[in-house]
C-alpha cells in the first residue's frame, strides 16, 4: 500500500518544526497540571470521606481522557482548517491540483496528517495516562477504548476543519467557522431537546400523550446522537459504572406512557454508542466528500453550467 | 498537440475568453501575450484543468482535456506565476514529493530529479531547503518540478515576473534548452523582447479575443508588411526622390534629410537596380534595409484602440491580408489544424467584425478580429 504523499511530506515538514516540540510540551504540561489538580482534589475530599481513596482515584482516567479529547477538539480543527486555505495562501494549491492527486486524496492526505499528529500527542501523553492506570487500577481494554475514541474525535474534528478550509479562502476564517460548526453540534443538538422539555411539562401536551398511550416526542432526543458531549458522557458512564446515561431517557416517561419510534431502539443496551459512532463516522465522511467536491476545480455542478450556451 | 476550439469563459455577464480557437503543434515554444485582463491566465488555467470553460473544447494530443482529466494531468506540467514553497523541505524532498504525487517510484523519481536538477543547474542545491533559494532558483526548481513526470506540454504563466536580469537570462536559456529537446511549451509573459527571442510562435490576446496568432515572422509580416524599405543617404536627396517616384508601385512614406521610407511592390532585383540607378546619379547611398518590426511594436499595433470592438486591430488594411472580412471567419475550426503539418491557427472573432488573413507559406497563420 502506498503512503499518501501529502501525509509523508506534511509529517516530515511538521516534525522538523519546533512548533511540534512546543506543542507536545504544552500538551504534557496541561495534562500534568490537570493530573496533580485532580489528585489534590481527591485527597482533599478523602479527608472528609469515609470511602477508600483508591476507589476515588478511578476518576483520574475520565478526567485525563476528557482533558485530552478537549485539547484534541481544539487543536485538530486548527490544523486542518489551515490545510487547504494554507495551501491557497502559500499558492501551492493550484500546482497540487494539476498533479496526479485527486481532490479526495488531497483531502484524505490532509486529514490523515492531522490524525497522525493527534496520535503523536496521545502517544506522548501515555506516561501521564499510565499514572491513572497504575493508581486508578484501570484495565488495558480501557486504554484501547481511549485510543479508539481519540481516533474518532480526531477524524470528526479534522473533517469539520477541512470542510471549513475548503470553504474559506483564509485560514483564520476557516478556524472561526470550524468552532462555529462545533457550536452547532454541541448547542444546536441540545436546544430542541430543552424546548421539548419545556413544552412537555405543559398540561396540553400531557393530555395528548395520555390519550394516545404512547409518546413520540422523545424522538427529539435522537438529535443528541450527534452531540459529542453526550457521546463522551455516555461512554464514560458505561465504562466507569456499567450503566447507561441515555437509558434514563426511556425510563423518564416509562411510568406513564411508552416512548414510541426509533428512540426505543437506540436507548436499549449499547445501541446508543453504536448508532452514535456510526453517525459521527458518516458525518465525517460526508464532510470529507463535500470538501473534495469543494476543492475540485471542475466539479459536477460546474459541468452543468458548462452545457449552457454562452451569451 | 494543443487544440483549443471555440473556448469561452464567462463570469456572469463578463466574458473573460471569447470564442478562442488556437492550435499549437508539437515542439513549439508558444508565447502568449496580451495586456492585463486579456484572458491569458484564464485560458492557461482552463488548459491545465484548474478552471472549467463555459463552452468549447481543449484537446491535448487528441485527448479531450475536460473528460479525460486523469490522462491530461500526466501530459501537462504547470508553472504558475507565483512560486509557493513549503518550509522545512529540501530541494530533493520537494522533487520527491511531486514525483510521488504522480505515483512514480522512488528510484525513478531519484533518477529523473537528478537529471532535471542538473538541467536547471541546481544539482549542488539538492540538500538545501527550498525556502532559502533565490527567486530565480525557485523558479527554475519549479520548472524542474513541472517536468518530473515528463509531460508533453509545459505551461508557464509569467515565469519571469519578479526575476532579476540574470535569472531571466537563465530561465530563457532553460526554456530554449527544453525547446531543443522537443518539448511543447506555452509561456505567457509581459516581457515581449524575451518572448521574441525565444518563441517561434505567438498569440496575442486582448479583451478575451485572440487578435493574432502564428509564427512570429508571419505575424510580423502580416502586420508590418514585407514591403517597407528604408534608404539612408548622405547626399542627393532630391535626385533619389525623383528616381524613386519613377518606379510604379512605390509610395514614399516619409522623406527626411538623410532617410527615405517607402512602401513598394518591387522584387529584390528591382530594388537592387533602383539603388544602382541612384548611385549612378551621384546619390550617396549609405545604406538600405527592409523595415523590421519588433514584438513590442507589433503588440502595440495589434492591441491599439479597442481591438475587441473596433475590429481594426491586427489588420489595418496592410498588404498581406487576404480574404474579405468574414470570409474566413471560422479559420482554425479544425480541418487544417493539428493534422501533422506545422500549422498554428488562431481565431477569435470580435463582435461585428471578421477579418482574416493568411500567410503564403506552409506555416499558415490565420486570425480575425
Amino acid at each position: 500500500m502506498r503512503l499518501n504523499p501529502i501525509v509523508k511530506k506534511d509529517v516530515k515538514v511538521q516534525s522538523r518544526s519546533m512548533k511540534i516540540c512546543f506543542g507536545v510540551f504544552a500538551y504534557e504540561l496541561i495534562l500534568a497540571l490537570v493530573f496533580f489538580f485532580a489528585m489534590f482534589l481527591i485527597q482533599e475530599n478523602s479527608v472528609y470521606s469515609i470511602s477508600n481513596i483508591y476507589s476515588e482515584l478511578v476518576v483520574l482516567y475520565p478526567v485525563l481522557a476528557i482533558t485530552q479529547f478537549a485539547i484534541l477538539g481544539v487543536i485538530v480543527p486548527v490544523r486542518t482548517a489551515s490545510a487547504i486555505s494554507g495551501e491557497r495562501e502559500r499558492q501551492t494549491f493550484d500546482i497540487m491540483m494539476t498533479t496526479g492527486m485527486t481532490p479526495f486524496s488531497v483531502i484524505t492526505g490532509k486529514v490523515m496528517t492531522a490524525i497522525v499528529q493527534s496520535m503523536l500527542f496521545i502517544a506522548a501523553s501515555l506516561p501521564i495516562m499510565a499514572l491513572s492506570f497504575v493508581v486508578g487500577g484501570m484495565s488495558w481494554s480501557y486504554l484501547f477504548w481511549f485510543f479508539a475514541i481519540a481516533l474518532l474525535i480526531s477524524l470528526f474534528s479534522a473533517s469539520i476543519g477541512i470542510l471549513c478550509s475548503s470553504i474559506c479562502k483564509k485560514s483564520v476564517s476557516a478556524v472561526i467557522m470550524s468552532y462555529g460548526f462545533y457550536l452547532i453540534f454541541f448547542v444546536a443538538t441540545v436546544l430542541p431537546v430543552v424546548l421539548y422539555e419545556i413544552y412537555s411539562v405543559s398540561g396540553q401536551y400531557a393530555r395528548s400523550v395520555v390519550q394516545s398511550g404512547q409518546s413520540y416526542g422523545e424522538n427529539i432526543y435522537l438529535l443528541l446522537l450527534l452531540n459529542p458531549a453526550v457521546y463522551l458522557a455516555e461512554f464514560f458512564t458505561k465504562i466507569m459504572t456499567g450503566e447507561s446515561l441515555v437509558n434514563e431517557i426511556s425510563d423518564m416517561t416509562a411510568t406513564t406512557v411508552k416512548p414510541g419510534g426509533p428512540i426505543r431502539f437506540v436507548t436499549e443496551g449499547h445501541h446508543w454508542m453504536i448508532v452514535s459512532t456510526i453517525l459521527f463516522l458518516a458525518v465525517s465522511f460526508l464532510f470529507l466528500w463535500l470538501s473534495a467536491r469543494r476543492i475540485d476545480p471542475v466539479r459536477k455542478h460546474a459541468n452543468k453550467q458548462r452545457r449552457r450556451k454562452p451569451a | 498537440m494543443l487544440q483549443i476550439d471555440h473556448l469561452y469563459k464567462n463570469y456572469g455577464k463578463f466574458q473573460a475568453v471569447r470564442d478562442l480557437t488556437l492550435h499549437i503543434p508539437q515542439g513549439d515554444l508558444f508565447g502568449f501575450v496580451g495586456p492585463n485582463g486579456a484572458g491569458k491566465t484564464t485560458t492557461i488555467r482552463m488548459v491545465c484543468g484548474l478552471m472549467l470553460p463555459s463552452a468549447g473544447n481543449i484537446r491535448i494530443n487528441g485527448v479531450d482535456a475536460l473528460t479525460h482529466r486523469k490522462d491530461i494531468k500526466k501530459q501537462i506540467g504547470y508553472v504558475p506565476d507565483f512560486f509557493g514553497v513549503y518550509d522545512n523541505l529540501k530541494v530533493k524532498e520537494y522533487m520527491d514529493f511531486y514525483g510521488s504525487m504522480y505515483r512514480m517510484h522512488s528510484r525513478e523519481i531519484e533518477k529523473i530529479s537528478d537529471d532535471l536538477l542538473e538541467l536547471v543547474n541546481l544539482s549542488d542545491k539538492k540538500e538545501v531547503f527550498v525556502d532559502t533559494l533565490s527567486r530565480g532558483m525557485k523558479q527554475r526548481l519549479c520548472v524542474a518540478r513541472a517536468l518530473i513526470h515528463n509531460p508533453a506540454l509545459l505551461v508557464l504563466d509569467e515565469p519571469n515576473s519578479g526575476l532579476d536580469p540574470r535569472a531571466r537570462v537563465e530561465m530563457k536559456e532553460l526554456l530554449l534548452n527544453l525547446r531543443s529537446m522537443g518539448k511543447t511549451i506555452v509561456i505567457s509573459s509581459h516581457i515581449l523582447s524575451e518572448l521574441s527571442e525565444m518563441c517561434n510562435s505567438i498569440g496575442i490576446m486582448d479583451h478575451g479575443n485572440l487578435v493574432a496568432a502564428g509564427r512570429i515572422e508571419d505575424v510580423m509580416e502580416h502586420v508590418f508588411g514585407n514591403n517597407q524599405l528604408i534608404i539612408t543617404l548622405e547626399e542627393g536627396r532630391e535626385m533619389a526622390l525623383r528616381i524613386v517616384s519613377e518606379y510604379a508601385g512605390v509610395k514614399i512614406n516619409t522623406a527626411g534629410e538623410h532617410e527615405i521610407r517607402l512602401t513598394h511592390r518591387l522584387t529584390k532585383q528591382e530594388i537592387a537596380k533602383m539603388i544602382g540607378v541612384m548611385i549612378e546619379h551621384d546619390v550617396v547611398v549609405t545604406g538600405f534595409h527592409k523595415q523590421e518590426g519588433d514584438l513590442e511594436t507589433l503588440f502595440m499595433r495589434v492591441t491599439e484602440g479597442d481591438a475587441g470592438t473596433e475590429g481594426d486591430a491586427g489588420t489595418e488594411g496592410d498588404a498581406g491580408t487576404e480574404g474579405d472580412a468574414g470570409t474566413e471567419g471560422d479559420a482554425g475550426t479544425g480541418g487544417d489544424a493539428g493534422t501533422g503539418s506545422n500549422n498554428i491557427v488562431g481565431s477569435s472573432p470580435a463582435a461585428g467584425n471578421n477579418a482574416a488573413w493568411k500567410g503564403e507559406e506552409e506555416n499558415a497563420v490565420k486570425s480575425h478580429s
